[in-house]
């Protein structure tokens, strides 16, 4: 395949994008396929580009295209009764996250995401604070059609809300970091919104005490217990741990160093991984307890605290990510998963030539 | 030497490799319809044992075949070709549960309800709860992805899996996820649950156990036609309320418990819809509200709500003993499983007694209707002349119609032998080979459940190994 006119979809870079790289913003699915096929013939790395808001720090080949879903908005079928959405992945979480909320619905995706895409959150494998409440992202992928690395378009799944017709690729997307291909459209499972929310300043201690909480977060200022019901529900579980309810969602603003760590661990460690960013001294820190996050952000970048930060949680069974960081090199994963020889060969079948984002999983996949 | 000369040297216990003939028999078929044959089987006991098991078998060019306890309905424990069964009942151990964290790890042997019962002193369950429960392991529960009557709120198996260790085609172990979250790289976890034993042998499992709800509500609503039932199913949805369990039962089925089972329930209901709410005392009285009002919006004749411990106890004993309750009715039966979206349940329920009526045939129904999951069942007796292809055509007609209405071929059993020919009408080609590669990547020389879930030609992955049972040098 010659014929692709790439000269006809290209765009601007985004300001943040790789100056090198060309950038195209193919108006559908099959353009963003006929792309790759184009880039896997011709072994041009590419860095499929939602929103640009859950990169991460470059890593693995420098890309030669960046591949925009900017032309992939459209709302394709929405059944409220049936609480699924079918959307495209360019479409930004905040318009359709808005759109549901007229319906009293939630597609449960990330709550401070200005400027992310839908198939950004979903290749990042980005959940929001609501997963102790309602699982992570992955469970709520239900369908999903992908431009793969070699430009084949691949439907899986299906747009009911329980399925086991074949291989469950939908997850596998989830968290592939743009490694198998483009997402082009997903169908998301909804959840309804209660009719009453509250936020509750409340102590650490106090976390154990409440039945099924949104979100139980832990920052330098203190700790709040997120809780959604009816009611009297809210009401009466404020009333027993003896805190205010505050109305609403009230979530604490987003981190934004340029030095940022994002630990992973056995979720009862939650509370020893604070005590170990505030002794590396965090400026910030995210902790979501129950869940097993907890994000920090430093003033300046130190490889040396990464490594500490690194070496005790892959002690625990868990990992230091880097979500951002001003020096080049750094290594932003660690130790890679035992399956490393099992994902290469899974993006093989995805994107037999390796032009996708190559380098940049773990392992240097 | 011989597959089963060789088993025995890495298997040296009691009864751990069969090849009696009336052994091979018994692991020829699962609890469908279909059965094949079986080579030997093998009962490892740890996880180096299924991985030596694992080559031996690679090494003979005989397919592997991974098997629980054997409730499947699909065929997926049944061998397309001589196969060794490897079956993992033996792996049944629990150990550190972990109260703090609401994890434990198991064998993929372990029974699902044995786990639940094992961690209940903690305020603790295990939420997929099929209706094998009693018999089905975790590790059967992994391969098919199986869901439940509470899966509605809860999710299915693969929501409750945090960590595998898995076996793969080339006997290497591998661990997949683990007890922090998002797993680095590619998260492989959930394409190995539902894959019935083709993408490798699950020898360890790390499950999520989920907290008792403080207050549950059990209602039975009665109907006076099926589409009244489906209906308030979806006006429930619609309300913005997610039970944690909506069970429709129609009057075939209804008789058919009661004659086994007397659980009290009303014999002249055309369909009783089963509905449990959990959660915080405050919500489960409003939910059970949002349930009881949209039943007597759609007509419902009856709304009963459990006073009592026992009465919920005998709801769902009366729920849970249907198919037992079938068996005791009829020689066969087969169950479907399809998935329609929720909005559609009462199209295709027409459609498909109308589809029953047409064939003669005797058809009971009771399923997970809060996940728009049919189980529409045909009681029948194979010995009849061309009645299994009687009860396959109508079976066909009915998932096709499934399909039409935006729906999916299995939700909780699996494709195994007995839908893969039907996969062509839900993907196209290229979604198939997709599928086949990615099978592919995990099981290169088509060792693992060959002739399973893909259909013949998706790929030229499924052309079939020949078995050995002779010994090699005369090969």
């Amino acid at each position: 395949m010659t014929a692709v006119t790439i000269e006809d979809w290209q765009v601007t870079p985004p300001p943040a994008a790789p100056p090198e790289a060309i950038a195209v913003a193919p108006p559908d699915l099959e353009s963003i396929a006929r792309v790759l096929e184009w880039a896997s013939n011709e072994g041009r790395p590419v860095l499929p580009w939602g929103g640009g808001t859950h990169l991460g720090p470059p890593a693995g080949d420098a890309p030669e295209v960046v591949l925009l879903t900017s032309g992939l908005t459209d709302i394709v079928d929405w059944q409220p009764d049936d609480l699924t959405l079918v959307v495209q992945a360019g479409a930004l979480i905040s318009d359709v996250e808005a759109m549901l909320a007229d319906r009293n619905q939630s597609a449960v995706l990330p709550e401070q995401a200005p400027g992310s895409t839908i198939g950004g959150a979903i290749a990042a494998g980005a959940s929001g604070y609501r997963r102790l409440r309602y699982g992570p992202t992955r469970e709520r992928i239900l369908e999903t059609v992908v431009a793969t690395g070699d430009g084949r378009v691949v439907k899986a799944g299906a747009r009911v809300v329980k399925n086991v017709t074949g291989y469950d690729i939908p997850r596998l997307l989830c968290g592939s970091l743009g490694s198998l291909g483009v997402i082009g459209q997903v169908c998301l499972k909804l959840w309804p919104v209660a009719e009453s929310a509250a936020s509750l300043a409340v102590d650490v201690a106090t976390f154990d005490e409440l039945y099924r909480p949104l979100a139980l977060l832990e920052t330098e200022t203190g700790a709040t217990a997120y809780l959604s019901g009816t009611a009297d529900e809210v009401a009466g579980q404020a009333k027993a741990v003896g805190a205010q309810a505050l109305p609403g969602l009230r979530w604490p603003a987003p981190l934004s160093h340029d030095s940022r760590i994002e630990l992973r661990i056995p979720p009862p460690l939650v509370a020893a991984a604070v005590e170990h960013v505030r002794r590396s001294e965090a400026e910030a820190f995210r902790a979501q307890h129950g869940v097993g996050i907890v994000e920090a952000g430093f003033a300046s970048w130190s490889t040396e605290r990464l490594d500490e930060l690194r070496a005790w949680a892959e002690r625990h069974g868990g990992a230091a990510v880097v979500l951002a960081t001003p020096v080049a090199g750094v290594d932003r994963w660690g130790t890679a998963p035992g399956s490393v020889d099992l994902q290469r060969r899974v993006k093989a079948a995805f994107d037999p030539r390796g032009v996708m984002v190559p380098g940049r999983l773990p392992g240097g996949i | 030497m011989t597959i089963t000369a060789d088993l025995r040297e890495v298997l040296p216990g009691k009864d751990q490799v069969l090849d009696h003939p009336l052994d091979l028999y018994v692991y020829a078929k699962d609890a469908g319809v279909t059965s094949g044959e079986v080579a030997a089987v093998a009962l490892p006991e740890t996880t180096q044992q299924v991985a030596a098991v694992v080559r031996i078998a690679a090494r003979h060019r005989v397919p592997i075949v991974a098997r629980g306890a054997g409730t499947g309905l699909s065929g997926g424990a049944v061998p397309t070709q001589p196969g060794l069964i490897v079956a993992l009942t033996r792996l049944n151990r629990i150990w550190d549960v972990d109260e703090e964290a609401r994890t434990a790890w198991v064998g993929p042997g372990v029974i699902n309800l044995d786990l639940s019962q094992h961690t209940a002193p903690l305020g603790l369950h295990y939420a997929p709860d099929p209706s094998s429960q009693s018999a089905c392991t975790i590790g059967g529960n992994i391969g098919t992805n199986a869901g439940g009557p509470h899966c509605l709120a809860e999710g299915t198996t693969v929501a409750h899996v945090l960590a595998l260790e898995l076996v793969t085609a080339d006997g290497d172990v591998v661990m997949l996820g683990g007890a922090a979250p998002d797993p680095l790289g590619l998260d492989l976890r959930g394409v190995v649950v539902g894959s019935e034993g083709t993408m490798g042998l699950v020898t360890k499992i790390l499950v999520k156990l989920t907290p008792n709800a403080p207050d549950v509500r059990t209602l039975l609503l009665a109907f006076d036609s099926i589409e009244a039932a489906a209906e308030t199913v979806s006006r429930v949805i619609a309300a913005g309320v997610v039970p944690a369990a909506m069970e429709l039962m129609d009057r075939p089925m209804i008789e058919a418990v009661e004659n086994f089972k007397a659980c009290g329930f009303p014999r002249a209901a055309a369909a009783i819809l089963i509905a449990e709410v959990a959660g915080h005392a405050a919500a489960v009285s409003a939910e059970a509200e949002v349930v009881a009002s949209a039943g007597e919006a759609a007509g419902a004749t009856e709304v009963r709500i459990a006073a009592t411990e026992l009465e919920r106890d005998l709801i769902w004993l009366g729920r849970k003993s249907a198919f037992g309750a079938v068996a005791y009715a009829a020689p066969d039966y087969y169950l479907h499983d399809t998935v329609v979206p929720r909005t559609r349940l009462v199209e295709v329920m027409s459609a498909i007694y109308e589809i029953g009526g047409r064939y003669g045939l005797t058809m009971l129904n009771v399923f997970h209707a809060g996940d728009g999951n049919l189980h529409p069942l045909v009681a029948f007796d194979a010995k009849e002349p061309g009645m299994l292809e009687k009860v396959r055509a109508a079976a066909d007609e009915m998932v096709k119609l499934s399909i039409e209405a935006g729906g999916a071929l299995s939700g909780e059993h699996g494709v195994g032998l007995e839908k893969k020919h039907l996969m062509a009408d839900v993907y196209s080609p290229i979604d198939l080979d997709a599928q086949a590669r990615l099978r592919d990547a995990f099981d290169p020389g088509g060792i693992l459940n060959p002739g399973k879930i893909l259909p013949e030609g998706s790929r030229c992955y499924d052309f079939g190994l020949v078995a050995s049972l002779e010994p090699e040098s005369a090969a």
